[in-house]
């Protein structure tokens, strides 16, 4: 039982990450329908920001928002600048450009920060944990969790209630009829690349704290956040939240409990396990837990 | 501006060679196909061997994603599947390399049929993401049977020439004259790359290409027209898997060993779809011009990098080369959609219309 509680509870934090990744997905593609491929480098470059920032003495709760602000910037940025005049061009083309956007994201990171990985800094002990009941949790995961929660949270709270989030979903069900009615659709454009990169930033950096250390390969998790994404509907960010938080969990269990069963092909069984998930459940759902179908004029 | 010869028959639509310069133009490319290795270098003989590997599985991408519409993260696990079968039928039974071939062809169409009934309910990019999966899923299996395959540690690729234990490898000798083996390689790479170019151009111009064109267009108006969309998709995986199993056989063969990531990764597949979208999306000539483009930008972008301060100093070569890339194919997807064949129709267009400026 203990393990199930450890496992279930590094499960939590695993799928934290994915829907903190998986949200930012599904935030910039229901604006303007483009599959940021360069989501995972955000992740990298929040990280590293992070451990720059708080290894010049700034306070670390400081250096957490400074660190999402300058990825969501740098995101917008991107936004601005390059994928602006991609506009109306197919999205195949699209999709090419943000993988090779992150390429060059990607060799940014060794050229600013190198290849050697870094610890992150965290305002606790690094190893400290609580008991619960036989299991124990330690902290940095216990955080990831409910700093995925809050962030989670209050973009649920912002997408309902205000002004942005109106003009949000406005922008995602009808650019024209948005524009018409007077929302400034590219600035919208703007404000969802910036929250992906800003929650990538969160997520890079509570993955950079437990699992793993902080290297320029971060970035490759997001890989494994895809099936998250079309699980849960590409449209849909809550989906994408359920999805992730749901297939953190089942990695987890697979790699405590499946994967020795397998033996010999239970070898890193758990990475690809996702994925086999998402191709049993298109079979079920081709689109995905509450994507909707298309319909289509001819 | 016409940039081509206006058509008044199907007959003349259809043709191969519609005219006298495409004629002149394909001797000039076969005389300079046959001429290249003798006055060629090593290097640039197996760089010119590298192309024609890309060409063969960049035409499998584009009967895929070019004409069929369907888009593919997943090419780099067929070309793992070819390059593997090769690899061990040369280790377990001595299969020849003509032989071995054709059958990396159809283990990789094979696996290109399994996916077939996904592709069949998934669009864009939920069929792409699903690639991204098969491609880690052959990895893992690739991976797990490492007894046969050598798993991490890789695998040596025999190429047998079917004549006792004799292997391709051992350089021919005519006299004092030797072709040496990159050399033979290359006869037989640029027959094989000919060979799926013309191939590639007649599925494009029969009726099957056509179907795949319409399906591309518009799925649903291609079935209204009594095109069965699901027997085309299905087509459509299994001959690009195909080739891209050839491409994979090719490589395997020229490396001589092989290890599963890199080189198939998502990397590869991103790069073969590089190529056709460099090239120009939609026509063989793209697939060409791109698989070309990309194989010689790359020692190219190298030698340019060794002379930018900044980056010689921080990154290895292949980083290098990497990001000189990703920044050209990303100027060009910014400023030239059409691609090289923006460049080329630019180019017939000014010369046709010379001395006038349109």
């Amino acid at each position: 039982m203990s393990t199930f509680l450890q496992l279930t509870i590094s499960g939590l934090a695993l799928g934290a990450v994915y829907a903190l990744v998986a949200l930012g997905f599904v935030v910039i593609y229901r604006a303007s329908q483009v599959f940021n491929f360069a989501q995972g480098e955000f992740l990298t470059i929040g990280a590293f920001s992070m451990v720059a920032i708080s290894s010049q003495g700034v306070p670390w709760y400081v250096a957490l928002v400074a660190a999402m602000v300058i990825t969501g910037a740098l995101a917008a940025g991107i936004e601005r600048l390059v994928l602006r005049r991609m506009i109306g061009r197919q999205v195949f083309v699209t999709i090419i450009l943000t993988i090779f956007i992150g390429l060059v994201l990607r060799t940014l990171v060794v050229l600013v920060w190198g290849t050697d990985p870094v610890g992150m800094p965290t305002p606790w002990e690094m190893t400290k944990s609580f008991e619960l009941g036989t299991a124990s949790i330690l902290a940095n995961s216990l955080a990831g969790i409910v700093a995925g929660a809050l962030a989670l949270t209050a973009f649920f709270l912002v997408n309902k209630y205000t002004k942005l989030g109106v003009a949000m979903r406005a922008t995602a069900g009808d650019q024209e009829v948005a524009l018409a009615l007077g929302i400034p659709v590219g600035r919208i454009f703007g404000s969802t690349w910036f929250i992906a990169g800003a929650l990538a930033a969160l997520g890079g950096i509570f993955l950079g704290m437990f699992p793993r250390t902080v290297d320029a390969n971060l970035g490759f998790v997001a890989l494994r956040a895809f099936p998250a994404v079309i699980v849960g509907g590409l449209e849909s960010p809550g989906g994408a939240v359920v999805a992730g938080v749901l297939l953190g969990v089942l990695e987890v269990w697979c790699q405590g409990y499946l994967n020795p069963q397998l033996g010999h092909f239970g070898h890193n069984f758990h990475a690809v396990f996702p994925y086999i998930v998402m191709i049993v459940f298109l079979m079920i759902r081709p689109y995905g837990m509450f994507g909707t179908k298309d319909v289509e004029r001819v | 501006m016409p940039t081509k010869k206006l058509v008044t028959s199907y007959e003349q639509d259809l043709k191969l060679f519609p005219d006298m310069w495409h004629k002149v133009g394909l001797i000039a490319a076969l005389a300079f196909l046959l001429v290249f290795p003798m006055v060629a270098s090593a290097k640039w003989v197996t760089i010119a061997n590298l192309t024609a590997t890309s060409i063969v599985g960049a035409i499998g991408l584009m009967i895929l994603t070019g004409f069929a519409g369907q888009i593919s993260l997943g090419h780099a696990a067929f070309l793992a599947v070819g390059a593997y079968t090769v690899a061990v039928l040369g280790n377990e039974f001595q299969v020849p390399w003509w032989l071995g071939m054709p059958l990396a062809g159809m283990a990789a169409a094979l696996v290109g049929l399994a996916i077939g009934p996904f592709a069949l309910r998934l669009r864009g990019l939920y069929l792409a993401i699903v690639t991204i999966g098969l491609l880690f899923l052959v990895a893992h299996v690739l991976h797990s049977f490492g007894d046969i395959t050598g798993g991490v540690s890789g695998i040596a690729v025999p190429m047998y020439t079917g004549l006792g234990d004799a292997t391709f490898d051992a350089p021919w000798e005519f006299g004092d004259y030797e072709i040496p083996f990159e050399k033979k390689l290359y006869l037989v790479y640029v027959t094989i790359a000919v060979g799926a170019a013309l191939v590639s151009k007649n599925i494009q111009r029969s009726d099957l290409g056509r179907a795949m064109i319409a399906v591309r267009d518009h799925d649903l108006a291609a079935a209204v027209l009594g095109v069965n969309p699901a027997r085309t998709k299905i087509i459509a995986f299994a001959l690009s898997s195909f080739f891209a199993g050839v491409a994979g056989a090719m490589f395997a063969y020229q490396q001589q060993y092989i290890t599963i990531e890199p080189p198939f990764d998502l990397n590869m597949s991103v790069q073969y779809i590089a190529m056709i979208v460099l090239g120009g999306i939609g026509t063989t000539f793209g697939a060409v011009a791109g698989a070309i483009g990309f194989t010689v930008i790359s020692p190219l972008a190298e030698s340019v990098g060794r002379h930018i301060p900044f980056l010689s100093e921080n990154l290895t070569s292949a980083q290098q080369s990497t990001v000189l890339f990703a920044v050209v194919v990303c100027l060009f997807l910014i400023y030239e959609p059409l691609g090289l064949l923006g460049f080329w129709l630019r180019i017939k267009r000014y010369f046709s219309a010379w001395p006038f400026k349109y």
